[in-house]
């Protein structure tokens, strides 16, 4: 018989050595992606084949890295990182606006308006994106930034975060400012969005890594070369030339990276706008 | 007098117009427009005659098409199957992992931490690494297998397993998002509860049945809402992996559609089988709205 103490040592044990497995299933993909990135082709598949440590210990060549760049990669990670810009500078301004006039103001319609909102969250993205590739086209703004930029500006999840965040600022904050004779809109712009910077790293981040992650929107909307986003170009190197891991390996190394630190860094505000909770 | 009230009353109706107009249009023009006009589409029969693009309207054909279409009905299957097995598996793994992500130790923050990994990979590069990891020949799991002395499996190749090795990579994908929900349920729930079923005298497994479970049921529903309605339309790894196959076996409807419209140019089919999907994924939310009562639920 166990005794209590061993029975709760034994369980931590398990604890860990249940975790670690499932760690290394989460993890060992990328760690697996990341050293093959500087590798020869053929020193990947033998090591696949003769599993071992070197086989998750990165090699000594960057040779892959030069030929995705060389192959246009550059261009792509310019174009994803200025439609980010473009896209997170107009979200946050639009949404954040709009969750202002929800949280402020009484008007006719708010309720209809506000389960509208709701609704958009809830309609996966990819769904329309066969829809919305008539419209564009039919606009005009096939193969353009536009196409890319303009229809992620809107976003449901995002109006609703900064209205249930200014739903929270007591009115005797701004009553005051708006006798003094303050219009709403420095009352938006002095004195709420300053107190929202946390809705705002969080939103921020959602709409960048809504750009940098898209892939079905970007493949139709903007097929040409000079246009591709990152997941694009990164498929491409999948799809056209399937027989150079190495080359996918980088792309999805620099691909994956970049928002994982960003992510790390803001982890707190991401994971709450994303998800609404916030982990003690 | 008047004339001022009516310019004050103007103002006040002026201000939350301005405030709302950016944002409401691009919801309209871009998140609502294209499911109605999804729909309209969907009544028009579209070709490409030399480049250019031939609309007749043709009623519900388009639909009735699809009613007769052996390969539309393979793909209902497909989808059934994929949403069948897909959601059970990523909650109950999500579940599984917010259970032990839930447990304070050391060095729970950097196991979170590593856990929000398959959030930050995009679903492409996560496809794209799992495709290659279950690569037939080169890969590192068929490398693995054969280590071990198991024979090697066709994966992807096979009409069997393809389907498995998508929801494979889409519950890793997915797991870890849906775990912050269920992690943040847990937590929740207020500690009185354990300790006053612990006096009680309940085990391990009477207080996740009396006292865990009931408390998370919202976030339950929301999750597996939630869940349902993304692997709906889950498409990227067909796109880049399977290309529906082998046998037809991983075409779901998403991928149907997506095929339909780029590669046979048959917008009107593509349309006819976007409406079905968000008619079916509306009707899932409307009763999720039902069963919660409000709202809060979306969130």
């Amino acid at each position: 018989m166990l005794s209590p103490r061993n029975k709760k040592l034994g369980l931590v044990i398990a604890w860990y050595v249940v975790i670690i497995l499932c760690l290394i299933i989460t993890v060992a993909p990328f760690l697996w992606t990341i050293a093959n990135s500087f590798k020869e082709n053929h020193e990947i598949f033998a090591q696949a084949k003769d599993f071992s440590v070197n086989t998750f210990i990165p090699g000594t060549t960057f040779s892959s890295y030069i030929e995705i760049f060389e192959q246009g990669f550059g261009r792509a990670i310019l174009n994803t990182a200025f439609v980010a810009a473009v896209s997170v500078t107009l979200g946050i301004l639009f949404n954040s606006m709009a969750g202002f006039a929800f949280a402020v103001f009484d008007f006719r319609g708010k309720k209809l308006l506000f389960a509208i909102v709701l609704l958009t969250f809830a309609v996966p993205g990819d769904a329309i994106a066969i829809p919305l590739f008539m419209m564009i086209r039919s606009l005009g703004w096939f193969d353009t930034y536009t196409a890319l930029i303009v229809p992620a500006i809107a976003n449901g999840l995002i109006i609703f975060l900064y209205r249930q965040f200014f739903a929270g600022v007591p009115a005797a904050l701004y009553e005051a400012a708006k006798v003094d004779g303050l219009s709403w809109w420095s009352i938006y712009l002095k004195i709420f969005m300053p107190l929202a910077k946390p809705v705002t790293i969080g939103a921020s981040l959602l709409l960048f890594v809504g750009q940098w992650e898209s892939y079905l929107w970007p493949l139709i909307a903007t097929p040409s070369p000079d246009m591709q986003m990152i997941q694009v170009a990164l498929s491409r190197f999948s799809t056209e030339f399937s027989s150079i891991w190495n080359q996918q390996f980088a792309a999805s190394t620099i691909a994956g990276l970049l928002p994982l630190i960003f992510i790390y860094r803001y982890q707190k505000q991401f994971i709450s706008a994303l998800t609404g909770v916030d982990l003690k | 007098m008047t004339l001022l009230s009516t310019k004050l009353a103007r103002k006040k109706w002026l201000a939350p117009l301005l405030f709302l107009l950016p944002a409401t249009i691009g919801l309209l023009a871009f998140k609502i427009y294209p499911i109605i006009l999804a729909f309209w589409d969907s009544l028009y029969f579209v070709s490409y005659n030399s480049g250019e693009a031939v609309r007749e309207f043709v009623g519900f054909e388009n639909y009735q098409f699809l009613l007769e279409d052996f390969v539309f009905w393979r793909s209902v299957e497909a989808t059934a199957w994929m949403t069948v097995l897909i959601n059970p598996i990523q909650i109950g793994c999500a579940f599984g992992l917010a259970m032990l992500l839930q447990r304070q130790s050391r060095y729970i923050k950097l196991f979170r931490t590593l856990f929000l990994i398959p959030i930050g990979l995009a679903l492409p590069i996560a496809t794209i690494m799992w495709g290659l990891m279950f690569d037939p020949n080169q890969g590192l799991i068929n490398g693995m297998l054969q280590t071990l002395g198991f024979e090697a499996q066709p994966f992807l190749t096979s009409q069997k397993q393809a389907l498995w090795v998508i929801i494979f990579i889409a519950t890793w994908k997915g797991v870890s998002f849906w775990m912050l929900f269920l992690l943040g349920g847990l937590q929740d729930i207020p500690k009185q509860l354990y300790e006053a079923v612990t006096i009680d005298g309940a085990n391990w497994f009477q207080k996740l049945r009396y006292v865990t479970l009931p408390m998370l049921k919202r976030t339950f529903l929301f999750v597996f809402v939630a869940d349902t309605t993304a692997n709906f339309v889950l498409v990227v790894p067909m796109i880049l992996l399977t290309q529906g196959g082998p046998r037809q076996s991983t075409n779901v409807l998403m991928y149907e559609a997506y095929r339909s419209g780029f590669n046979f140019q048959d917008f009107g089919r593509s349309m006819a089988i976007i409406t079905i999907l968000t008619a079916i994924t509306l009707i899932v939310i409307a009763i999720q709205v039902l069963f919660l009562g409000e709202k809060k639920g979306a969130k």
